[in-house]
């Protein structure tokens, strides 16, 4: 009895199912490219007279300071694009996502939102652009601009990261202390730097020009969770280091420079793009950041001394008054800007597809949106530029950053070529 | 020497830190028999009203209201949600805790955002110079308060009214209730101890050398955790000596990494984890946990 | 006397109406592929490998009341070892090659095995002592998976080699079925449907069973459970190696599913997923953890997939709550007010309305 209910509706089951799948709107049907009015070719990502792109940010986990500043300048971009007619006679719109640096929730981001856009102006999290690579470059092809400088991420023609990578901005810092703080062959320089993407890729860097310039690397790797670098001070101080390069967030960078400022041990400290923050100033380590510090950053600072510059505070400031002007402004700023110019171009060239913008954006060979840096993007293989500019804290800038060495692609920088 | 010296002081420091946020979880667990993952919300909870008080009233002022704010939350979470469970089973109860650490966490790292809290505290960076050992002021201050609080805790768990309650609680809940002692008062005020407790800890933990309160500064009471464990959960001798055990290993670990590369660098969180579960294998009640007897 | 002829009728008749609810439901699932793009099928995966994983754990907390909050440790083991055995180490990475269904059962059997090592622990602790003893499994893993850079890849991790059936292989390259073009998360659909069906029904199989019998009485009483003849040690270690396969199988389905295993997935906050699952779905059952783990994995997705609807993350800066921070709150809230609301969880509500439309017929 149960038997006969089981096969009946197992028969009934496979009878729906088939006559159901033949009317399913995923049901293939010739979607191919579109050429618009005007002769512009569309594809994906552009409806109606809209293109929309994606923003894979993160506002509520560990990289929400960054993943803040750079959706609001993103924002800002697109409206003032908007404001000045659009691309095309397209009104370009942003859509984006909180993943929270949750991979599952990354994965998820990318997997609805890829449909849906032309490609992407923000990918925060390198091991997640790392984990929806081989769908990028297999089928979607869709431009992605990741906010991570992992030299691991380079070689994509699709995921084009912008501005020095961390193994190269670190060269660059070791090669200010070479030229400006009397660091010399032989001599011992420590190494902070996260476990992880970020701090690895640095450590690639500095291991680089030890190996080049005959220094040695005293390494102490920490985790995102440490606060407090007390017993990192210690080991270096007892291992005799001559400088520090760190490369982890601004709340190990604070501590490290206010622990050695604190007991006396002055050596110049270094550190990555993302190992300062402004509101690092107001505590108890701001006076020491200002006297011992330096960073190192593949564009010059939002407070910098360019028009350009100017006028991104000035709106930035009108549109978000309450919020700290940081350099994740200038990142969000330059990656949207570069996808802008992308879309300009290949809607001179009548092509706006997916294919249309990577190729664009490949075409593009120096291009400054007035940070002081201008990006390559001809080649795929290497970072779109390979110098770093100096910045020291100063609480009296704009932004907590002063320039203390320009643009420059050290020696060592030029002749390094990353995985090598 | 100076570095081993300068390594272990930091260590005994942060350990007592740590005694004090295991001491509370003692404290709940002898009292209610419920692990109490919520800990880190309290924390965070405590140190929160500190640094936004602290410049409109003072900083002293401003940790006394955070104490009082963390304890009352505490006693919040107790008398609304534990409450209600009582009789519940105590795997269930933990696992509750646990949904109360997410909402109160969730809350407060909305609330904190991206910025970085300073405390406002006296002590500032000055360091004191022992020959060449250099340590903070506000290591010794956390190291003076700790043991402050612990011995007048002590002192209080043995000798006042309280004191004898919560034992009796923890020995029989049953035997205790009968004698008059009202179970719900000792709970209420186990919790608001445990919170009382954990804001003190929030403010060492933020204080210099460590920039200010954020977001990620409850994961310091995942610390906690072995602590109370490899000292045995029923213990508060226990709690004071696994704080410092673990204060102490995560100190050793990161201080000598260079020498223990054949571990992976990086080694100070999961130092703490290693010292407990090798604790564990010898002693499954913890150094001074009170081994399970039962009647069937 | 009466009662007794009325009975079997009715039994007949509530047989036949679950026959087609179970039909419509089968029917539903299998058709799904034909219609959802691979949002949702993708998040219909995750909540499936999740659901694997949460029968796993609710054998060993629900049933047993054992504590655990290490199981991510074990889904780690699960996804990083299949990586090893099915990858060609074209990449670099260590792979043995191994047909890629092998190279998945020898990852269950491997978390298995990790599970069975961790006995002397597993075996000797209960309640809090255990959970937070099994805290440390996490924190190990996370640093074997950072710094064991041959076998894991590394904080970028590794690319996961798709599943290979029968000639099939579960990747993106299009096949058509019905005019509908599949790609790994169409293939991977049944593959999940059929790994879960066969999970549940094995799990139902030992919890309605005599161990099932043996393990709730361990939960409830130890030392009693010991007194009448259960041998308690050893079934506390055989649950604790069935709960780990459980958590292996959920990492491999996870793995086929993001492509690429990353170690910052496999932290405490997956295992305390976990834990809210079974609590939210219902303590100790099969159904439960399936509807726990639905309910915990797709909240999130569903949030953030309409948060362009909510007034939400489009406005930031606005002090508005993210669709991060909303689906938190409502997993947190549930975990506590379903303890005190639905003590059972989810399904007991299902069950208990079940028992006042014919009284005295369920059970």
């Amino acid at each position: 009895m149960n038997t006969t209910y089981a096969a009946r509706a197992a028969a009934g089951a496979l009878a729906a199912l088939l006559v159901l799948a033949g009317c399913s709107s995923k049901a293939k049907d010739d979607d191919g490219d579109k050429a618009a009015a005007g002769g512009v070719k569309t594809g994906d990502g552009i409806s109606g007279k809209t293109i929309t792109l994606g923003a894979l940010t993160d506002m509520t986990g560990v990289y929400a300071t960054l993943g803040k500043s750079v959706t609001q300048a993103q924002q800002l971009y697109v409206k003032q694009l908007n404001a000045a007619g659009g691309v095309c006679g397209y009104k370009v719109r942003l859509s984006i996502r909180d993943h929270g640096y949750d991979p599952q929730k990354a994965v998820s981001g990318y997997t609805e939102l890829e449909p849906k856009v032309l490609g992407f102006a923000q990918f925060i999290g390198s091991p997640f652009v790392a984990a929806v690579k081989q769908r990028i470059d297999g089928q979607d092809k869709g431009l992605v601009l990741p906010q991570a400088w992992s030299a691991a991420l380079l070689g994509s023609p699709y995921i084009r990261v912008i501005g020095s990578t961390y193994d190269i901005e670190t060269i660059n810092a070791v090669d200010f202390l070479m030229q400006e703080k009397g660091i010399k062959k032989g001599d011992k320089i420590g190494h902070v730097y996260f476990e992880g993407d970020y701090g690895e890729s640095a450590l690639v860097g500095s291991r680089h020009v030890a190996q080049e310039e005959g220094l040695t690397v005293v390494e102490q790797k920490i985790k995102p969770t440490d606060n407090d670098m007390t017993a990192q001070v210690a080991a270096l101080k007892q291992a005799g280091v001559k400088a520090i390069v760190i490369s982890a967030g601004p709340r190990q960078a604070a501590s490290l420079v206010g622990v050695a400022a604190a007991g006396g041990f002055n050596v110049p400290i270094i550190g990555n793009n993302s190992a300062f923050a402004p509101q690092l100033l107001a505590t108890q380590a701001g006076p020491a950041l200002m006297k011992n510090y330096y960073v190192s950053s593949p564009s010059l600072p939002i407070g910098a001394d360019t028009p350009e510059a100017k006028k991104l505070v000035a709106d930035y400031q009108a549109a978000y008054p309450k919020d700290a002007l940081d350099n994740g402004i200038v990142a969000g700023w330059t990656a949207v800007s570069a996808f802008g110019e992308a879309l300009k171009k290949a809607c001179a060239s009548k092509d706006l597809t997916r294919e249309g913008v990577d190729k664009a954006l490949l075409s593009i060979d120096s291009f400054d949106v007035g940070f002081g840096i201008a990006q390559d993007f001809t080649d795929p293989k290497s970072a779109s530029s390979k110098q770093s500019v100096i910045l020291q804290p100063d609480k009296s800038v704009t932004g907590g950053m002063k320039v203390v060495r320009e643009a420059e692609a050290s020696e060592m920088a030029e002749a390094y070529t990353p995985g090598a | 020497m100076s570095t081993f010296a300068e390594i272990l002081l930091n260590g005994v420091s942060l350990g007592s830190v740590y005694a004090l946020i295991a001491l509370g979880f003692v404290v709940i667990f002898r009292a209610t028999e419920v692990v109490n993952f919520a800990h880190a919300s309290l924390l965070l909870a405590g140190g929160y009203v500190t640094a936004t008080l602290h410049d409109d009233i003072g900083f002293w002022p401003a940790l006394l209201a955070g104490i009082a704010g963390a304890a009352l939350v505490g006693a919040a979470v107790e008398f609304l949600v534990m409450r209600r469970y009582r009789g519940a089973d105590h795997s269930v109860l933990a696992i509750v805790t646990i949904g109360v650490d997410i909402l109160l966490t969730t809350e407060l790292t909305r609330r904190i955002g991206t910025d970085v809290l300073v405390m406002g505290d006296p002590w500032g960076d000055a360091v004191l110079k022992l020959g060449s050992i250099s340590l903070a002021h506000t290591r010794i201050a956390a190291f003076v308060a700790a043991a402050l609080l612990i011995t007048a805790f002590l002192l209080a768990f043995r000798y006042t009214s309280w004191g004898v309650a919560m034992r009796a609680a923890a020995e029989s809940p049953e035997t205790a209730a009968l004698m008059g002692v009202r179970l719900g008062r000792v709970s209420l005020g186990a919790w608001a101890v445990a919170g009382g407790l954990a804001a003190v800890a929030a403010l060492f933990l933020t204080v210099f050398p460590t920039p200010g309160l954020e977001r990620a500064t409850s994961l310091a009471a995942l610390k906690a955790f072995p602590a109370a464990i490899l000292g045995g959960l029923d213990s508060t001798t226990g709690a004071l000596v696994g704080g410092l055990l673990v204060g102490i290993t995560e100190s050793l670990a990161t201080g000598y990494q260079s020498d223990l590369t054949f571990l992976g660098r990086g080694l100070g969180d999961l130092a703490p984890y290693l010292v407990m579960v090798a604790i564990l294998l010898i002693r499954p009640a913890g150094l001074f946990g009170t081994k399970e007897l039962a009647r069937v | 006397m009466s009662e007794a002829l009325v009975k079997p009728l009715r039994l007949v008749r509530t047989r036949r109406t679950r026959t087609y609810v179970w039909t419509a439901a089968a029917v539903l699932l299998l058709a799904l592929p034909f219609y959802l793009d691979r949002f949702w099928l993708q998040a219909g995966l995750f909540a499936m490998a999740a659901a694997i994983g949460a029968i796993g754990i609710n054998l060993l907390t629900g049933a047993t009341g054992q504590l655990s909050m290490g199981h991510a440790f074990f889904l780690a083991v699960g996804a990083y070892g299949y990586c090893v055995f099915a990858a060609d180490g074209g990449d670099g990475l260590t792979g043995l090659g191994l047909p890629t269904w092998l190279a998945a059962v020898l990852a269950v059997l491997v978390a298995g095995v990790a599970g069975g090592l961790f006995s002397p622990i597993s075996g000797r602790l209960s309640g809090a002592y255990l959970g937070i003893a099994t805290l440390a499994l996490v924190f190990i893993g996370q640093h074997v998976m950072f710094n064991a850079h041959d076998l894991t890849g590394g904080a970028n991790g590794r690319d996961v080699p798709p599943l290979n059936l029968f000639g099939l292989t579960f990747d993106d390259r299009e096949l058509l079925v019905a005019a509908v073009p599949f790609g790994s998360a169409e293939k991977l659909w049944y593959a999940g449907l059929v790994v879960l069906l066969a999970g549940a029904l094995f799990a139902r199989g030992v919890l309605r069973g005599r161990p099932g019998r043996a393990m709730n009485a361990i939960r409830d009483h130890r030392i009693a459970a010991g007194v009448i003849g259960v041998p308690v040690a050893r079934h506390r270690a055989a649950v604790f190696v069935l709960s780990s396969m459980y958590a292996g199988l959920a990492g491999v389905l996870l793995a086929l599913v993001f492509q690429r295993t990353v170690p910052d997935y496999f932290g405490i906050t997956l295992s305390l997923e976990y834990l809210a699952m079974i609590v939210i779905g219902g303590l100790g059952s099969v159904s439960g953890a399936v509807a726990g783990a639905v309910f915990v994995s797709l909240l999130p997705q569903l949030l953030t997939r309409y948060s362009d609807a909510l007034p939400l993350v489009s406005a930031p800066g606005t002090g508005g709550i993210a669709p991060g921070e909303a689906s938190r709150y409502l997993y947190g809230a549930a975990v506590v007010l379903v303890v005190l609301f639905l003590p059972g969880g989810l399904v007991r509500v299902a069950a208990r309305r079940r028992v006042t439309t014919h009284p005295g017929e369920e059970r």
